[in-house]
């Protein structure tokens, strides 16, 4: 069992989740039982188009259960649902919170995207 | 000689310099060739002025990758080499984002197992004619298509006559300082930038100056539209940067009513015909 948690900043267990799928900085992979996890840069922040596809096909590669990130836009949520990846929607940025609120299935799972492309383009 | 138009803001008078410039060329009765181009592919508009009679057109199209889901081993290679991320690669299928792709075809070359075919998509069309013996061509961007690029080279390699001693292809490019106004002015022999006596029309000038300046240094010119006679927020940049002012059109009531009823100015105000013959000769030096 694998999570993905998009992440603002790279401070272990103590970063803050960000709301941004495709150009979020760094990606959580976590067990949620054992908490054992790895914090990885995210190669597609800088892309200057596609970041969403970009980022959901290396989500796709590491062969997660699940993501759990703020905001995803059409072309991510295409790439995540065409892998039958359910995408949770997490408003704080706590990760202790968002894994309890996963573990409670108090998250609503993203059938459809959430926000337009280019969104987190900042 | 090849000279290209442009001014970096929008509306200050691009399509009116080139229209009237390039049919005063043509009225002055010399032998060589008079073409002008209109390479504001979004908005091409000098046709307006011109009313041209047409005589022949082309598509422009693009490749786009066609997957063979069949063939197709999922090795991803293709969504690795794509620079614009527009394949993914999950469950062993491919999903491919049109509207980020390039047409490169880099997936195309890379693919191991010959998945990937091409089959062509209309982004633009060209059309080519003449205004009396002013010889017209333009490009038009298909709607829903963002990158103007494509249309306006094909659109010179189509369009442009042999640069000759004889010819004078005037290009009129859009507005901004971004890659369709870098292709346009790619290949010219000199820019001509069309401003206006105001702090906007300057803030664009020194930005497109600018451009030229690092693309090749060709040399530039100025035309002020819409002059006051004395336009010193033109005048000092110009001086400071030893750029020629060629001419200078009035802010007139009389020339913008024209404009609006889609004459040319040299026909109601064959006065400024000379001014525009005037220019040529003196870019020439």
């Amino acid at each position: 069992m694998a999570i993905a948690i998009t992440l603002e900043d790279n401070n272990g267990l103590n970063s803050k989740v960000s709301s941004i799928f495709g150009r979020c900085p760094f990606f959580l992979l976590i067990d949620p039982e054992t908490k054992k996890f790895t914090i990885h840069e995210n190669e597609a922040k800088k892309a200057s188009g596609g970041a969403g596809v970009q980022a959901a096909q290396w989500i796709v590669d590491q062969k997660v259960d699940a993501v759990i990130t703020g905001n995803v836009g059409p072309k991510a949520h295409t790439v995540l649902f065409a892998a039958s990846l359910p995408v949770y929607q997490f408003d704080g940025t706590n990760i202790e919170n968002a894994l309890e609120a996963y573990a409670q299935q108090k998250l609503t799972n993203l059938f459809e995207p959430n926000t337009d492309a280019h969104a987190g383009i900042r | 000689m090849v000279i290209t138009i442009a001014s970096g803001k929008g509306g200050t008078g691009k399509t009116t310099i080139a229209t009237n410039l390039a049919v005063s060329l043509m009225r002055a009765g010399s032998r060589r060739s008079i073409q002008l181009v209109d390479c504001d592919v979004e908005e091409p508009n000098a046709g307006l002025f011109l009313n041209p009679v047409w005589e022949n057109s082309k598509n422009v199209e693009r490749l786009l990758p066609v997957f063979d889901q069949e063939k197709c081993s999922a090795c991803e290679q293709c969504a690795d080499i794509c620079e614009y991320n527009a394949i993914a690669v999950v469950n062993g299928k491919v999903l491919f984002f049109k509207e980020l792709c390039h047409a490169c075809g880099s997936c195309v070359l890379n693919c191991p197992q010959g998945a990937i075919a091409e089959t062509p998509e209309i982004v633009g069309k060209l059309e080519h004619g003449h205004h009396e013996k002013l010889l017209f061509s333009q490009g038009t961007l298909e709607i829903g298509f963002s990158s103007p690029v494509p249309v306006i080279r094909d659109l010179k390699k189509w369009a442009l006559l042999p640069n000759e001693k004889e010819t004078v292809s005037i290009i009129d490019a859009s507005p901004g300082t971004t890659c369709p106004v870098v292709e346009s002015l790619r290949g010219a022999d000199a820019a001509l930038l069309v401003t206006e006596p105001t702090p906007f029309g300057l803030h664009d000038l020194t930005l497109v100056a600018e451009l030229v300046t690092k693309m090749d240094q060709k040399p530039i010119a100025v035309v002020i539209n819409k002059s006051n006679d004395n336009d010193p927020i033109i005048e000092e940049f110009c001086l400071q940067k030893n750029i020629p002012i060629l001419m200078r059109l009035p802010l007139s009531r009389e020339i913008a009513h024209t404009y609006s009823k889609g004459q040319l100015v040299v026909d109601a105000f064959p006065q400024y015909q000379q001014q525009f013959i005037a220019y040529l000769k003196t870019s020439r030096n």
